[in-house]
């Protein structure tokens, strides 16, 4: 790992992502969006509800924390779609740069904007909703590892399906935070799921964060078995990952994928 | 012995049942600037991104400098670059900053004096700071070249190093490639330009349909075509010449007072004396000796047929 090579990548993706008008707006429109709908549906069932439960907080937590798998899961598949794109690919990988290197350098300057998307979210959130970050409290950190990681592998698979497939299965970049979320049970408890629904939730290390999560905020202690478990899950689909996107790359070697035209 | 900076041995590449590569062994040496010719579609693109790792071959043997890419990728890259106009950098990045990236992922000792140097020999300073997506062609050509010359790669690979070039700019650039040659640099370059190609190849390998039908120097290959054409500025006599040449079964053409006889070049001395006989009298003569292209078109037209 040569990290004057991935200060390279820092440098290109962060020059490239700070004129790019659309980036700039991912980083603070949707998530600014997401938080406007959640929160207005929160305090409307806040109003509705008798019981008084802290539903503003639980919701809002929750739409911070899925930014974290969201934007991970995305961030990652579109710097490198945005090589395809451009055709710099062959430019750059003609050079002695090598894959874990470029996946490092590019998950750095996502990590930068994530961060900036979150503390903007946590900002808007309490002004606008009276929002505490102390509601959510140091199971922050966990959570957040543990959601970005999840994104990364999901990112990886996709990528990975991207330089052997092409163009067709782009859809994923976007469509991978759709098809995960009902299973993640990012707003809703597991027990909520039909069963047969409920073998996938658990298969995903995002289910026990966010069970967790409603866990720590009503005030009971989180369980650390299953944050075990979620983590446990993370390592192995993040090793699966990379061994299928290094074997996609290896195939997109094989078969011309690699310098064709995009 | 002379250092080999290519050696290729047996390569194919097969994309199904396309077999854009089939068979092929060269080798190039150290300090030699070889041309790969052959019409589009002859495989000349997939053997260079053979040569770059980013294609793997279906089959045979690729060693630069002597070493594999299994064992030991990340030092040939080192000592390699790579040019080509099809090729794209970073759009939204100054030219400057595109530079600094890839002096960056070369580990460019004085970067910015490397910068500076080729800035000036390519012509780039007055776009420096402009945008890529903003640049015309012949200028991001100019900026490709700058940056493969950033490292001072042992080996080069150019891809139509020249294309979309002002013909003053693809002056300085073959002259650039020369003065490379001096210092020692290995060039494998793929041009359209044949005047180009003689200009500046040692050796010339002609790869057609995925096989290398030819190899030579630019001059042997261009005296293997055997025709000439002789030009003739006509004072009387046009269409007895025209007459003559047709029964004798010389392909001609006529453009006002100018008429071009292809012939071989053993019968010019038949051609002319036919002419003298038949009284036709000319103000200019001149004969064109075959070239590197005429022995393009002979190649490529002959596996057209075939």
């Amino acid at each position: 790992m040569n990290w004057n090579r991935i200060l390279a990548i820092i440098i290109k993706s962060w020059h490239n992502a700070k004129r790019d008008v659309f980036r700039i707006f991912d980083i603070f429109w949707w998530p600014a969006f997401e938080l406007f709908i959640w929160g207005l549906f929160s305090v409307f069932i806040s109003k509705t509800s008798s019981e008084g439960v802290n539903i503003i907080s639980v919701l809002l937590g929750a739409v911070i924390l899925w930014t974290f798998f969201d934007r991970a899961s995305r961030d990652m598949s579109l710097a490198m779609i945005d090589e395809l794109w451009n055709k710099n690919f062959i430019n750059l990988f003609s050079t002695p740069l090598t894959i874990p290197e470029y996946l490092v350098g590019v998950a750095i300057v996502a990590t930068l904007k994530l961060i900036i998307s979150i503390v903007f979210m946590f900002f808007l959130a309490n002004i606008l909703y009276g929002f505490q970050l102390s509601s959510i409290g140091f199971y922050l950190i966990p959570a957040a590892i543990g959601l970005t990681i999840f994104g990364w592998s999901l990112s990886l698979v996709v990528q990975g399906l991207i330089i052997r497939f092409g163009h067709t299965v782009e859809v994923f970049i976007w469509a991978i935070s759709v098809l995960v979320q009902p299973f993640s049970c990012v707003f809703y408890p597991l027990s909520t799921l039909p069963e047969w629904a409920r073998t996938i939730a658990m298969a995903l290390p995002s289910t026990y964060l966010f069970e967790n999560m409603r866990t720590f905020m009503a005030g009971q202690p989180i369980k650390t078995n299953e944050i075990l478990i979620s983590f446990g899950l993370n390592a192995l689909y993040l090793i699966l990952a990379m061994i299928f996107f290094t074997r996609s790359y290896e195939k997109a070697k094989q078969n011309g994928n690699l310098i064709r035209n995009y | 012995m002379d250092l080999l900076c290519i050696d290729v041995h047996h390569l194919t590449k097969s994309f199904g049942n396309f077999h854009a590569v089939q068979d092929i062994s060269f080798s190039v040496k150290e300090g030699e600037i070889v041309g790969l010719l052959g019409p589009n579609g002859a495989g000349k693109t997939t053997t260079i991104f053979m040569l770059l790792n980013l294609i793997t071959p279906s089959s045979g043997d690729i060693k630069i400098f002597g070493l594999n890419y299994k064992d030991h990728k990340e030092h040939i890259l080192q000592q390699l670059n790579y040019s080509s106009t099809y090729v794209e950098m970073a759009p939204r990045l100054k030219v400057i900053e595109n530079l600094r990236v890839m002096a960056r992922l070369y580990q460019v000792r004085d970067a910015e004096a490397k910068i500076k140097m080729y800035s000036k020999k390519f012509e780039l300073d007055e776009f420096l700071t402009k945008r890529h997506d903003t640049l015309s062609q012949g200028q991001k050509t100019r900026v490709y070249l700058a940056k493969a010359f950033l490292n001072s790669p042992k080996l080069l690979l150019l891809d139509e190093p020249t294309a979309s070039l002002d013909p003053d700019v693809a002056e300085l650039v073959r002259k650039e490639i020369l003065s490379a040659r001096k210092e020692g640099m290995t060039i494998l370059l793929t041009s359209h330009n044949m005047a180009e190609v003689e200009e500046v190849c040692d050796r010339v390998l002609f790869i057609n349909h995925g096989k290398i039908v030819a190899e030579d120097t630019p001059d042997q290959l261009a005296k293997k075509v055997r025709q000439v054409r002789v030009n003739l500025m006509m004072k009387d006599g046009q269409k007895r010449t025209v007459q003559f040449a047709e029964k004798a079964g010389f392909p001609i053409s006529t453009k006002e007072r100018f008429v071009t006889i292809s012939v071989d070049e053993q019968d010019i001395a038949y051609l002319l004396a036919g002419l003298a006989e038949l009284g036709v009298s000319y103000s200019e003569i001149s004969i064109d000796k075959p070239t590197l292209e005429d022995y393009f078109i002979k190649m490529t037209q002959k596996t057209k047929v075939v």
